[in-house]
Formats: C-alpha cells, structure tokens, sequence
C-alpha cells in the first residue's frame, strides 16, 4: 500500500484571526466610529487621562444624536446607539464616581449587564476596556498587583525589566480603568491587596529598593463587579466597602423594553436555529409579565409575592420562549401558546430548590387566576399549569 | 429614551420645545411682556419657594407698593394681624371652614352622616417662613402697606346637589363636591412641560423647578419675574382647557380681578401704586371676562389661625399641593438670606449623615464624598449648583452599599427625616380658644353628655347603636378615643353577634380630667372640630400604615366606629392594596379578623357587600400563603401566631362562605408542620389540622406517641408539642380523649425520671388551657383507662405514706419549675 502523503495528514497551520474574524471584539474597537465621533465634537474639557468627557461619556452609552465627524479623511455621520437600558441616573453616578476620589462597585442579580456596563465605560474613558482581572476564588495576590518573571530573576535578580505587572499595575502607569469582575468571588485576604491601591493610588514593591513605588497616573480608577446572589460569599470589608461607591444596576425598569428584549432575541435564536416558529406578541407580553412579577415579588396589580430563588432574569423568559417554540415546533401545532409557555415555565422558575414550585403555584393561584376571569390568555395559562403545580 | 440634556439647564425653556410644540414663541413673549407692564404689577409665584420669596421680598421692597393683592383667602383678611403677630412662629395655617346650617346646597345626608346633620366643609391655606404669601404679609409689615386677599372662598366653589343623581355618584364617586384648584397639576399636565421635561430629562416636576428657578442665579427679580411669567404663560397656553375650566381655576380668577378692580376703586388708590402677587398661571388670566364669580353660599363659615407641621406640609402627609422637603428648603431660605448659600449642600448632608448615624457608621468622609458627588452630578445634569435630587443621588451612591430597595430602606428614612424635618408653629394667644375645644363642648352639651362635667367621677353609659342618637354618641367618643383624647374607655365592645343584638351594644366608662382639654389643644392641628380632626388623623394614620393589611383593616373598622363616611371608601380601598402588599401571616389574619366583623355588620352601615366578600377571600387566600412562612417564628411571636391561626380556621369552620378555599388552608397548614422545626408550633399545625377534620384524634396521639419512641432530647419536648396541640385544639379533647389519653399514657411510661420533671411543667401548662368539663372528660378516659369507677364518696387514700410523700414532692418540685419558667 502506498504511503499516504504527510503534507495531507498535517493539520492545517493555525493563523492568528482577523480583525473580521474574531469571535468578540472589545468594545473600543466595535463603536471606535462612535467613540471618535464623540471625540470631535466633544466640547467640554476631559478629566485628566479621560478620553471622552463625562457628558460624552454619558451619551456614548445611553446614545443619542448623529454626530457629524471626519473618520479615515471622510466626513461621515455617525450614529450614537444606546448600550445600556437603564435609568440614565444609574450612569450618571457610574460616571462622576469613576472622576472622583472612590473606586465604583457595580453590583445587581446576574444578567442585568453590568459587565457589560463596565466594559463600555472603560471604553469611553480610557479607550482600553481589555485592562481586567476575573475574580475567581484562586485568584491570589499576583493578580492584582504584579509578579516576576522567574527565570529571569534567577539569572539576572530583580530588575524592573523582569517584572510583569497586573492590569492593575498597567492601568495605574496609563491613568486607565481597570476593570475586576466578580470582585467577591476573590476570597477577602486578595480582596483586601486593593485597600491599599485605592487609598494610596500606588502599589509598593519592596524588591526594588531603588524602584519600590509604582503611582498611579491622574484618571486611574477600578470599576468592580459584584453579583448579588455571590454577596455573602466574600463579603467586602468594611474598609473595602469604604472605598467603594455602590451602584445597583436593577433589571430592565420598563415592561415595555423587557419585551421588546424578549421579541428581539428570541427572534435571532429561533432564526438560528432555523425554526418557522411564530412567538405572538401576546405571548411574549405574558411571559414577560410573569417573568417580571416574579422576580419583584409583586403583581403589576399590587399583590406581594413569595420570590422564587432563581434569578428569573430577562435572560430565562428568552430560554422560556425558545423551548416553548421548540415544543410547539415539534410536539405541537406550531404556534407558540400559554399553554406551551405553562410546559415549560417551571422548569425554569424551579431549578434548585423545590420551594419554589409554592413560590410559582402562589403565584398563580393569587394572580393568573384573578387574570384568568378576564383574559383568554391568563386562563389557558392558568388551566394548564396549575394541574402541573399540584 | 434617553435624556438629551443641553449643555445647561440655563437654556430658555421657550428655545429647548421649540419645534416640538404648536407654540408661537413671539406671540406667548409679546402677551407677557405686556402683562409684566401692566399696572398694577403682577408677580408670579409658587407656594412654599424660597426662590420666589427671596425676590419677591427684593421686588417689594424696591416697589414699595401701597396696597397689596395676595392670593390668599378673603374670608381671612381680619386675620392677617394674627398672621404677623411677632408671637406666631410658622409653619401655621389659615384654617376656614363652611357649615350649611340650612342645607340651602341640598348636602346633608350626602355630605354628612345624616340628613339631619349640616354638611362640613373645611380647607387649609399652609405658611412657612418661607412662603412667598407669607413674606409678603412680613415685608408689607415693614413697608406700611395694605395687604388684601383676594382668592374666592373655598365654599363657593361647592357643587350643589342634583335631585336625580345617585348619593354615592356623588360621595364617592368621580365628581368630587368641591373641587380642589390644583395650578401645579394644571402645568404638570400641560404639553408645554411635559416637553420641556422630556427635553431635559426632569424626572419630577420638584426636580424641573429646582433646576430652572431654585438653583439658578439670576440677575435680578426683574429677570426671575421674566422668566416665571414666560414658563407659566406658555404652561397656561398649551394646559388642557377642559382641566383648567373643571377645577374651579376660572372663577377664582373672576373672583380676584373683581376684588382687585373694586378696591382699587374703593380704596382711590392709583393701580400703579398697587400690587399683585398670585400663583403665576394666574397672570394671564383672561381679563375680558364678562361671567360674574360664584357667591358663597349662605351657612356659618368660620375662619381663623392653627398650628402647622412640617410633617403636615410634606408631601407624605398627603398634602396636595405639599413641599417635598419642608426642612431642607427651610435651610435653604435661612442660608441663603444670610450670604450662605453655598453652605446649604454641606449643612444638609451632614443633617442627614448625623441623623443616619444612629443605626450606621456613616463618617464625614462619607458626608465628603457625597457634597463632592453631588455637585459632580450637578455639573453632568448641567445645573449651576446641586438641587435636592443630586442630593439624593449622591447620598445613595455614596453611603448605600446594596440595592437601594432593600439595603437603603433605612437610609430613604434617614433621608426624609431630615428632608422633612419635626417643626411645629405657634399661633399668637391673641387669637383666643381654639376651635376644637369650643366644638368638644358644643358636642358634649348636643349629645346630652354634659353630666361628665358635673364632677370628677367615673360614670358608665350602654349604647344601642340601633338608637340614632345612641350612635352618634358612640360616634363621637370613638373619635375621641382615636384622637386620644382620655375622656373615656370602652369597657364592653360589640361581641360580633347578629342575633344577640350585642352587635349594636356598646358600654363606655367616662370621666372628666384635666388632660382631656391640653389633648385636644394638641389635636387642633388636625382639624378646628373633633369630627374633622379624627377624620385627619385617620387620613394620617391610613397613609402611614397603608402597608400593614391587620392595622388598615382596622382602621376601616374604626372609620365605620366613628361614623366617617367619607373615609370608609378610601380605608377599604387602602386596606385592599395592603392585603395585596402585605405577606405577614398575623397582619393578614387581623385583617380577615377585622373584615368579617365588618362583614356581620354590612347591612346595617350600608356596606358594599360584594366587594367586602371578595376582599375577604382575598385576603383569606394571601394569609394561607403566608402561613408557612411563620413555622419557625421565635417564641415571643408565638402567641400571636396562634391567636392568628385560630382566628383563620375558625373563619373556615364556620363555613357557609363561597370563595373561601379550605383545602388550601389545610394543604398549606400541612407544609407549616413539614417545615417547622419547633415542638411547640408543630402541635399548633397539627392540632388545626385535626380541628379542620384533616388529621384523626387517631393520627394526631399517634404523632404525641411517636415521641415516647424517639431519643430522649426529642422525647422531653412532648410537653411543648402537647401545649401547642392543646392551644388550637378542642376536638381531639372532645372526639378522641381515649388516644390522646393512650399516648399521654404511653409517653410516660417511656419516659426516665429525669425527662419526666423537664416535660411535666410543660404538660401541665397544656392541661390548664382545657376548660373544667374539657378536664373532667379527659379524667373520665383516664379513669375508664384504669379501670376506675367515679367515687361517690371521698376515697380513703389507699397509698403509703412514704408514697404520699412522694408525690408531694414531685407537686412541689413541678410547682417550682412552673414558677421559674413562668408558667
């Protein structure tokens, strides 16, 4: 037999991605346009080592006109998208605490967007969203402030040359943002490295005797992120906790632009997955509501509720709606109903704890059933689940 | 959207809508440049700023004007010496009141609790410091002017009766008897500012005003009066005409140019040497109107000067046209006269930092941080100088570590504390005895009460509510007792049963004390009669507790108590959104508790039966949910636990109610026994579930039993799980004594001498909660158990001495541990 070729049984040589290819790119790179519109037209001075100022900060993340600008020598107008829904004071006290003297600690349910909050302000301010650590509980020390190339300070002892510094380190000597997700996932005595470099604005290294002090340049700040229900993990200390200024980034405040989440989203995911499924604009209201109600423990018609221990963030009624698709597609008529909603919403209320099939037959035996008299939708929902729940 | 603020706030309002509304921006300039020219000299302003007041003051003092119109009520001008007493201290406010002595508006019986009885009217003109009207009062004072009210009285503006309509169309119904002018909703509703706000970004219209006339610098009066007129005039053009005609606006405002047109004349006083000075939608009132004002109707009105409250002015207090921030904008005014204006962020802060620091370490570097975030934030909002909403923002971001729902609950308090503030004014004595204590015994002498009088002794009365006058003297000591007033106690409430007629009957124990007259001074800040004073602090009460079901509950009782007709709807719609907020499990059984007494008595007060039912099953449904939440609750709450938990299956138990779901009562009582871990509120559960026919006596002794099997730390607290069981439970003494006697029996023999003197305090508790006959069937099991006869005569102690000794000592020692436990 005759021996194959070894040039076709080796793999193909892997090439770094291009710029189009990339799986995800940062945000400073995705809206550049934007950010150098903003740039242009900015008319008020930046704090010092911000790109932007905060009013165009502020305007880069919750968009707004055209702006015109001149962009590889052509004058083109640029569109200001909105990326983040949210109250504007939210971002208004995101942005003046990172222009003063406190660290800023965003913290809310999981998937309320707070990474990517995060990422689009150090974007704005010091064009580098790429500066971060991810709190994990075996990040140690050396994350946050530097650590040594070994070999090296074998051969040569420590040198300037042969340190590596963190993203902390890196975004001091720029004037940068730092970006520390996760922050109490890091177990206290790490948290902790960061009391020192938010007071003082300087990390020591005491290899150095003649380079012991790394000082943050102007601009330098940290936005941390911190998930409520990982809270009391690692809870900050009280002298952390001095140093931060807390913003609470709540769920998508409106009914209205949840569901249009909803609509959108579920309408990319049911295209790729190649599905003729039709979500009616009812339906998607419904699962919204429920979803909404849920998670705030109370009905849009004042009745308090028990809240189940599973998020039941924006992020779930998308799941909610892609399963009750994929039943209707496959098991059913088509048409996603209530009833599919009812099939397949407890397995996404009650993941952990069995409590909260009480928490959801609560909810609807208080509020779908009060619904249920009046709307055809409620009682289809209301008829099918509560049989499940029982 | 987001907000597409300006570079700044100080952009003209006019220029940001322009486009964006079917305005002519140079007419609207036009008409208020000539209205501004005109004599006599108009100026605008808003009630309770400072802004306003500062330059009102500047404008009058550079004016000098010898004769002043304010918008204030014209029944009141005798009482404008009283006002400016240097003795009365603000917050104070006009208080006049309306009583249609002849019915000549066809009220009575509508307005009032019966035909019989006039129909009350009463309004509130507040005065802070602060107050543009009021510092005019002071500065004309200064000045040597004439100042005269000249706003319609509020009586005037009352809609007679229409034979044809339906009482409670009217009561209760959407058209209101009198209507409330309410300018500032007039401009928040009008398309000009809802633009402008959208512009912006306001999020309040407290925060627009703020930022456009309260923070801003302007030049001088001359352009602040400019460009109030300018925001008004354009407010008025694009108000919603309907609105404006609906609320008694216009023929206030044909009252006022009447007033000032005839004592002009009168007083021969050239309108160039006059002024007026009224809200700024006012200005451009249509000069040309040819429509006469309204004539009050006939009736005794009377007028005069009460104590006020910041609390009362706030806006929490459910005051419409309340100041978000009586305290705050009180510092405002004083530092701002003094040259200090720009102390006012820091002195605030600290306020409320100082406040906060009782329950949470709040540093000045937090006090720091937040005068330095918020003006930052001013800077980004494109204010000159932080408003109270940066304040907020800034205290929140600062000094809140969480989600500001929940681990700001405590700081929101912290922050309108301080916001409101506790001031309370003083009226000059000048003014005499107060209305409340003339009225107090004006009702007693009317009620033929007048004997408590006579002497300081105890005298009791029994009332049937049945008899009408009967009732209104009930009425009264009701609100009396609300009021706090000590003039009596009610020693025997209705028992709740129909057929007994002990519904109807109430016994009152009154006597005369010296407090009875300083309470009710105090009261007079709720109203000038005792009537309308209960009925304030009702409101009050409702609006402070509208989150706790039991406590609103009661307050609809109360407002039924005390013959409140006006009020019965607002408690029953408060205490309904209360049953839907609220997920205690006892506040929730109080209100079930309170609403089927309501229930009983429906068809005697007229009560809408339907909604009542439906509230009751409601609230029926919430407390089952509720239920499972207080299986662990501590000891101290267990009482009210139980108590509670009576009170619902007794509901149950008596059946006959639609709507009223008993497997869901009982399903969620079963998983309160599934997840309590405590002995005591186990035998409660399990006890009801046999009361509710849903466990056997069988099954429940089984349970008791199941402990003489189990280790010895489990098996001494059957005491606590037999006092539990014995706490809600007859029937398993009535229906099945013969197991429980078998397990009480079992569980004896299994336990030791030791477990046996840690469970016996405890059982006798459980056994002394059981009435005589309870007891004596349960000795008969005992005794049919053993073999025993009943004695027909005293049985010859058979025992040996040594034996009887025995047993005295264990009597003793159980004795002596029931004392220490306090049992």
């Amino acid at each position: 037999m005759a021996k194959k070729s070894t040039a076709q049984e080796a793999p193909a040589a892997v090439t770094p991605p291009t710029d189009g290819e990339v799986l995800r790119r940062p945000a400073e790179v995705l809206y550049a346009d934007q950010l150098e519109a903003l740039r242009q037209n900015d008319t008020e001075t930046p704090p010092r080592s911000w790109r932007l100022s905060p009013r165009a900060v502020l305007t880069y993340v919750l968009g707004g006109k055209a702006l015109k600008a001149k962009l590889d020598g052509k004058a083109v107008e640029v569109p200001i998208t909105r990326k983040f829904y949210g109250d504007e004071a939210i971002v208004e006290g995101a942005i003046v605490t990172l222009a003063s003297e406190r660290a800023l600690l965003l913290v809310g349910e999981p998937g309320t967007g707070k990474s990517w909050l995060s990422e689009h302000l150090a974007a704005a301010i010091s064009g580098n969203s790429e500066m971060t650590i991810q709190g994990t509980a075996g990040t140690t020390e050396e994350h946050i402030k530097y650590s040594w190339n070994i070999a090296r300070v074998i051969a040569e002892g420590p040198r300037p040359d042969n340190l590596i510094p963190s993203p902390t380190m890196v975004a001091m000597r720029t004037g940068g943002i730092l970006r520390f997700e996760e922050i109490t996932r890091c177990v206290p005595d790490v948290q902790d490295a960061l009391v020192s470099i938010l007071s003082d604005k300087a990390i020591a290294v005491p290899e150095l005797p003649h380079a012991n002090m790394v000082r943050a340049r102007p601009g330098f700040n940290v936005i941390a992120t911190a998930n409520t229900r990982d809270q009391g993990v690692n809870e900050l200390s009280a002298a952390l906790k001095r140093r931060f200024n807390y913003v609470h980034i709540p769920f998508v405040a409106d009914h209205k632009t949840e569901v249009a989440v909803v609509q959108q989203r579920s309408a990319e995911l049911l295209a790729s997955y190649d599905l003729p499924t039709r979500l009616p604009p009812p339906v998607i209201d419904l699962l919204a509501t429920i979803f909404r109600e849920l998670r705030e423990g109370k009905s849009a018609d004042g009745v308090s509720l028990k809240k189940p221990s599973t998020a039941c963030s924006t992020a779930e009624a998308i799941g909610v709606a892609l399963n009750s698709a994929l039943h209707a597609r496959f098991f059913g008529a088509g048409e996603v109903g209530p009833a599919e909603v009812a099939r397949n919403l407890a397995g996404a209320v009650v993941k952990e704890d069995l409590a909260d099939l009480a928490v959801l037959k609560e909810y609807v035996v208080l509020v779908a059933r009060k619904r249920a008299a009046k709307d055809r939708s409620w009682k289809e929902f209301h008829d099918t689940i509560l049989p499940a729940l029982k | 959207m987001p907000r597409a603020r300006t570079k700044s706030n100080d952009a003209d309002p006019l220029d940001r809508v322009s486009g964006r509304l079917p305005l002519d921006a140079d007419a609207l300039r036009a008409r208020v440049e000539s209205v501004l020219a005109e004599a006599p000299f108009w100026f605008p302003v808003r009630h309770h700023s400072p802004a306003v007041a500062l330059h009102l003051e500047r404008a009058l003092l550079a004016r000098r004007p010898e004769l002043i119109f304010l918008e204030g009520p014209s029944q009141a001008n005798d009482l404008i010496p009283h006002l400016i007493d240097p003795q009365t201290r603000p917050p104070v406010a006009i208080y006049c009141s309306y009583r249609d002595d002849d019915n000549v508006l066809g009220l009575a019986g509508l307005a009032s609790p019966a035909p019989d009885v006039p129909a009350r009217f009463a309004s509130w003109y507040p005065l802070l410091a602060y107050s543009p009207e009021y510092v005019t009062l002071l500065t004309a004072r200064r000045l040597g002017a004439e100042v005269v009210f000249i706003d319609l009285p509020h009586h005037a503006l009352i809609r007679p009766a229409v034979p044809d309509q339906p009482p409670e169309g009217r009561a209760g119904g959407s058209t209101p008897l009198a209507p409330e002018p309410e300018p500032e909703r007039l401009i928040v509703e009008s398309d000009f500012y809802r633009e402008l706000a959208r512009a912006a970004g306001y999020r309040t219209w407290d925060e627009a005003w703020d930022s456009l006339f309260e923070a801003r610098a302007f030049a001088g009066w001359e352009e602040f009066r400019a460009e109030l007129a300018t925001f008004c005039a354009a407010a008025r053009a694009t108000a919603d005409a309907g609105h404006v005609a609906a609320d008694g606006t216009l023929e206030r405002e044909r009252f006022m140019l009447r007033t000032i047109r005839q004592t002009l004349a009168g007083r021969k006083v050239a309108p160039e040497e006059a002024m007026v000075v009224c809200g700024g939608f006012h200005l451009f009132l249509d000069r040309d109107d040819p429509r006469p004002p309204p004539e009050p109707p006939a009736g005794t009105v009377y007028t005069t000067v009460v104590p006020y409250s910041f609390f009362r002015v706030s806006e929490l207090s459910g005051y419409a046209a309340g100041n978000r921030a009586p305290q705050f904008y009180q510092t405002l005014w004083e530092l701002t006269r003094a040259g200090r204006a720009d102390d006012v962020l820091a002195e605030h802060v600290v306020a409320v930092l100082r406040q906060g620091r009782r329950e949470s370490a709040l540093s000045s570097a937090d006090a720091i941080a937040v005068s330095q975030h918020a003006r930052m934030l001013a800077r980004l909002r494109g204010r000159p100088s932080p408003v109270l909403d940066d304040v907020h923002d800034a205290l929140f971001t600062c000094c809140c570590k969480g989600d500001p729902k929940e681990a700001g609950i405590h700081l929101q308090r912290t922050i309108d504390e301080a916001d409101i503030g506790t001031r309370i004014g003083l009226v000059t004595p000048a003014l005499g005895q107060l209305p409340i204590v003339r009225d107090f015994y004006a009702q007693l002498d009317d009620l033929g009460l007048g004997e408590v009088l006579s002497r300081e002794r105890a005298f009791n009365i029994d009332l049937d509510k049945r008899d009408p006058p009967a009732a209104r003297r009930s009425a009264f000591l009701h609100r009396l007792r609300s009021l706090g007033v000590p003039l009596g106690q009610l020693t025997e409430a209705p028992s709740g049963d129909l057929t007994s007629g002990t519904l109807f009957r109430e016994k009152w124990a009154l006597r005369w004390g010296p407090q009875v007259e300083s309470t009710l001074i105090e009261r007079n800040l709720y109203g000038d009669t005792v009537e309308s004073a209960a009925l304030a602090k009702l409101t009050e009460e409702l609006a402070r507790e509208h989150a706790h079901a039991g406590r609103t509950a009661r307050r609809l009782v109360e407002a039924i108590d005390m013959d409140l007709p006006d009020l019965v709807q607002r408690a029953e719609q408060v205490c309904s959104q209360a049953v839907d907020a609220d997920e205690r499990f006892v506040s929730l059984a109080q209100a079930l508790t309170s609403l089927t007494l309501l229930e009983r008595y429906a068809v005697f007060r007229n009560l809408r039966r339907a909604r009542l039912d439906e509230l009751i099953a409601r609230c029926f449904d919430r407390a089952c949910f509720a239920l499972p939440g207080v299986a662990a609750v501590p000891e101290e709450q267990q009482p009210e636990v139980v108590s509670a938990l009576l009170s619902l299956a007794e509901v149950v138990l008596r059946g006959g109610r639609a709507g009223l779901d008993r497997a869901l009562f009982a399903e969620h009582v079963r998983q309160a026994v599934g997840s309590s871990p405590v002995p005591f509120l186990r035998g409660v559960f399990l006890g009801t579930l046999t009361e509710l026919r849903e466990l056997s006596p069988e099954g429940l002794a089984a349970e008791l039993s199941a402990l003489a099997r189990a280790p010895a730390d489990r098996l001494v607290t059957a005491g606590d799980f037999l006092d539990g069981v014995l706490a809600v439970s007859r029937t398993s003494i009535l229906l099945g004594a013969d197991s429980l006697v078998g397990a009480v029996d079992e569980l004896l023999r299994a336990a030791g001498w030791e477990d046996f003197l840690v469970m016996l305090p405890r059982m006798r508790a459980a056994f002394e909660r059981l009435h005589e006959r309870q007891r004596d069937s349960l000795a008969g099991c005992v005794a049919a158990r053993y073999g025993l006869a009943e004695a027909e005569e005293v049985t010859e102690l058979r025992a040996s001495v040594a034996a009887a000794a025995r047993l005295a000592r264990i009597d003793r020692e159980v004795a002596r541990i029931m004392e220490r436990w306090d049992l």
